[in-house]
């Protein structure tokens, strides 16, 4: 299954009809606001902010727990411990084991804005073509090699995603199993990855030279086509002023609150 | 392991076998075909025609919407090994991937359980049937696209399939590697299934082709009389084969 980002970018909505580098200013200034927060209190407005764009962006709620599933796995390994280890009020004991309300906090905290700001960040490279994303970054002054090297990984990664799959079924065809991990079934993965690795250097030394061959390197003119209308520029004022009302809000409670 | 001795059972029978993919659908409509022990059949048809999908669902790696296939008598289940039925992929480096020539041929037998004298033997034969033995030590990555195709016909031969599958094993293949391709293949005794746009290759190498177009099987018959049928071919993006076209001159006797 390919989880692409802009897999609903022909959608038309409000965020999909921003103008790119606003809404890549606006989004990213957002998701700043977001990591800003450290006080509980603001997280109901960070939650209600956030599924509020994306309920304005149109994408299909599936596309946003997909695309949460993976990575909140692995923010889910690391800070499962944190109940247990982080604080010293302790809300519940089970043996050895003690439920710490400091933990607990923290653990709230991490996972809210790690979805307030991975929702964010979807709609911001889910309501646009990959590539228009790119150019509004080289529009607002990314290096072209860093712009180019994005493109290149995010287009590359599922081709070597395809090329892993043609060789697993190979391999099935021949017999392998993944069964029990010995010596033997890691020596033929660290084949198949090692392989992995050598055809999509060799592949990227063909594609580099083919690009070569058609002038790449040499300097060009920006052609973005980018147009910013008034509404445009309100969308980002809102989104700058929502960003600075977290950020204020959170000094306010750091300095005042109790 | 089922002893598959029984001669009377065709080497492949597919009935009605309809295959959609989550983003394309309708890729095989209703195919059936039936294939002989020993007979080599060409798979023709324009790019998007279905071959390459009937073939993963030929070999079990896909599970069919609708249909039923057989591989010498015995039901195709999906992801269940079958190592009478071995497939050589379009894209050799798809297949080849171990540090070592040796290594990539025995890996089908090793995954068959053999003890290693006779997994030895195994890649011995199929690289001595293939014409490669001097590749043995090399690494994969470093043969010529022409010592890729053997290599990988000889991993998928050391399990000693009784059906090969063939997706476009000439494409790529130079002039000399592409006849030594096609002696081989006339010396084969395996039953064979090959897809290939090279029409010319399957006139010399199949004795039945079936002529594929948008996931449904238009004709099933002999090679000559189907690609020397100029409107079947052209109605269907083909065109018939040059060694077809009558000549002036009779040099292709």
């Amino acid at each position: 299954m390919k989880l692409l980002l802009d897999e609903y970018a022909h959608l038309d909505s409000p965020l999909h009809r921003w103008e790119p580098r606003c809404r890549l200013i606006g989004l990213m200034a957002l998701i700043l606001g977001f990591s800003f927060v450290r006080d509980l209190r603001l997280l109901p407005a960070m939650i209600a902010a956030s599924f509020a764009l994306y309920a304005v962006s149109r994408l299909p709620v599936s596309f946003l727990v997909t695309r949460l599933r993976f990575p909140g796995f692995f923010l889910l390994m690391m800070a499962i411990l944190l109940p247990f280890l982080s604080g010293q009020t302790v809300l519940l004991r089970v043996g050895p084991l003690a439920l710490r309300q400091e933990g607990c906090l923290e653990l709230l905290l991490i996972g809210v804005r790690f979805v307030c700001i991975l929702t964010a960040g979807l709609i911001l490279f889910g309501s646009a073509p990959f590539l228009t994303t790119i150019k509004a970054m080289r529009a607002l002054g990314l290096p072209p090699i860093l712009a180019d090297m994005t493109l290149f990984s995010y287009r590359y990664i599922y081709e070597i995603g395809d090329d892993l799959e043609a060789m697993e079924t190979a391999m099935r065809l021949r017999g392998f199993r993944r069964g029990a991990v010995t010596a033997s079934l890691l020596g033929t993965l660290a084949a198949l990855a090692g392989s992995i690795l050598v055809r999509s250097y060799e592949q990227s030394e063909r594609v580099y030279k083919a690009m070569v061959l058609r002038g790449y390197g040499r300097p060009t003119r920006p052609c973005d086509g980018f147009q910013v209308r008034r509404r445009d520029l309100a969308g980002l004022v809102v989104a700058l002023l929502v960003t600075a009302g977290f950020i204020a809000a959170e000094i306010l409670f750091r300095q005042f609150g109790g | 392991m089922k002893d598959f001795a029984n001669p009377n059972d065709p080497a492949l029978v597919v009935s009605g076998l309809s295959f959609s993919y989550p983003d394309k659908p309708d890729v095989l409509r209703d195919v059936s075909l039936e294939v002989q022990p020993g007979e080599r059949v060409g798979l023709i048809g324009p790019n998007g025609a279905g071959k390459t999908t009937f073939f993963l669902l030929v070999c079990g790696v896909l599970k069919p919407d609708a249909g039923e296939t057989a591989l010498f008598g015995e039901p195709v289940m999906r992801g269940k090994f079958r190592p009478e039925a071995g497939m050589v992929f379009q894209n050799p480096d798809d297949q080849l991937f171990c540090p070592s020539v040796r290594d990539d041929i025995a890996f089908g037998p090793r995954n068959l359980g053999l003890p290693r004298e006779e997994v030895e033997a195994r890649v011995e034969e199929a690289l001595s049937l293939t014409g490669g033995l001097e590749l043995v030590n090399r690494p994969p990555h470093h043969l010529s696209g022409g010592e890729k195709r053997m290599v990988s016909i000889a991993g998928v031969l050391a399990m000693r399939p009784r059906l090969v599958v063939y997706d476009e094993p000439t494409s790529n293949l130079d002039i000399r590697s592409r006849r030594r391709l096609i002696r081989f293949l006339q010396a084969s005794q395996e039953t064979m299934l090959i897809a290939s746009h090279d029409l010319e290759f399957i006139l010399e190498v199949c004795d039945r082709v079936v002529l594929m177009d948008e996931g449904r099987v238009v004709v099933n018959g002999e090679p000559r009389k189907v690609m020397g049928n100029v409107a079947l071919m052209e109605a269907h993006g083909l065109e018939r084969p040059h060694s077809l076209v009558p000549h002036a001159e009779p040099h292709h006797v």
